[in-house]
C-alpha cells in the first residue's frame, strides 16, 4: 500500500456542513470524500485538456447545461 | 505505481492451483504486450471483446491515475487477464445504495488462451474471480463497503448473475443496452466468503 500523508485543510463553517452532509449522504468519511472529490477532478481535467466538454443532462428532457471548470 | 504480489489460479492442465502474479497498476509496456499477444489470437473469433484495445484503455489510466486503475494477473510471463476500474463519479443504482460511491468495472478480459470461447482447451481458471475480488478488496479499502457495479457483455451475463451472484439491474439502454449488474455490500462480502 502506498505511504500516506496527513494534512489540515482550512475550511468556513459553509464548507464543513457542505462536507460533512456530503458524508452522511455518501456514507464516507470526511477523508474519503475529499478523495473522491480529487480523483473526479482530475478526471474532468484530463478530459477537458484534450478537448472534451463537461455536460450535465437531464434523465427525463434530455436537457444538456454546459459545466465550466477552473 | 506498480505493486506486485501472490494470487492463485487454477491450471486446468496440471489440475491443480498455481502461484500467479497479481499486479496493482500494470504498466504501458505490459499492456501493450498483452494487447499484442491477445489480438493475434482474439482478431478472428467471435469473442465479444475481440475489439477491445487495452493500448486505449491504458490512456484512460495515464492521463487520470487516480480515477481510473489496471490490474492484471501474469504467469508463465504472459498476462492472464486485465481489468480496468474506475474508482470515482460511478454511484449505486440497487434502491437500497442509491447514490452511494461504488468501483466500477468498466472492462474485464481473460486472455484468450483461458477462454472457452477460443481455444478447445484452456489453461488457467479463476481470472474473473480474482480480479472481481480485487475490485471488491478496493472498495473495502476505499470505504465503499464492497460495492462495485459493471456492464456486461452478453457472453458474461451468466457469469456475473450466476457465480458472481450480483443483482441484474436489466439492460441499460444508456449503455449499448448491456444489462448493468452490482452488488451490495452483503452480496460482495459473501463473494469474498466464496
Amino acid at each position: 500500500m502506498a505511504d500516506k500523508k496527513t494534512m489540515t485543510l482550512n475550511m468556513t463553517d459553509a464548507e464543513m456542513e457542505a462536507l460533512e452532509e456530503l458524508c452522511r449522504r455518501k456514507d464516507l468519511s470526511k477523508t474519503a470524500v475529499m478523495k473522491q472529490a480529487l480523483r473526479l477532478y482530475q478526471l474532468i481535467n484530463a478530459r477537458l485538456d484534450v478537448g472534451e466538454k463537461l455536460f450535465f443532462e437531464h434523465e427525463l428532457t434530455n436537457k444538456k447545461s454546459e459545466l465550466t471548470i477552473l | 505505481m506498480t505493486e506486485r504480489s501472490v494470487a492463485y489460479l487454477y491450471h486446468r492442465q496440471n489440475k491443480k492451483e498455481v502461484e500467479v502474479v497479481f499486479i496493482d497498476g500494470v504498466d504501458r509496456t505490459d499492456v501493450a504486450k498483452a494487447q499484442e499477444s491477445w489480438h493475434k489470437l482474439l482478431k478472428d473469433t467471435k469473442s465479444e471483446h475481440a475489439h477491445w484495445n487495452w493500448n486505449e484503455k491504458y490512456q484512460l489510466v495515464a492521463e487520470a491515475p487516480l480515477a481510473y486503475r489496471i490490474f492484471g494477473l501474469e504467469a508463465e510471463g504472459q498476462m492472464q487477464g486485465l481489468m480496468l476500474v474506475w474508482t470515482a463519479g460511478k454511484f449505486c443504482r440497487i434502491e437500497s445504495q442509491k447514490g452511494k460511491p461504488l468501483i466500477y468495472i468498466d472492462y474485464l478480459a481473460t486472455a484468450p488462451w483461458n477462454s472457452a470461447d477460443v481455444i478447445a482447451e484452456p489453461i488457467y481458471a479463476g481470472v474473473g474471480k480474482v480480479l472481481i475480488r480485487a475490485a471488491v478488496q478496493l472498495s473495502l479499502e476505499d470505504e465503499l463497503q464492497g460495492r462495485i457495479g459493471l456492464h456486461s457483455l452478453p457472453q458474461a451475463e451468466s457469469y456475473y448473475r450466476d457465480n458472481c451472484k450480483m443483482t441484474d439491474l436489466g439492460q441499460d439502454k444508456a449503455y449499448y443496452g448491456l444489462r448493468y449488474f452490482e452488488t451490495t455490500p452483503e452480496q460482495s462480502a459473501s463473494f469474498i466468503r466464496g
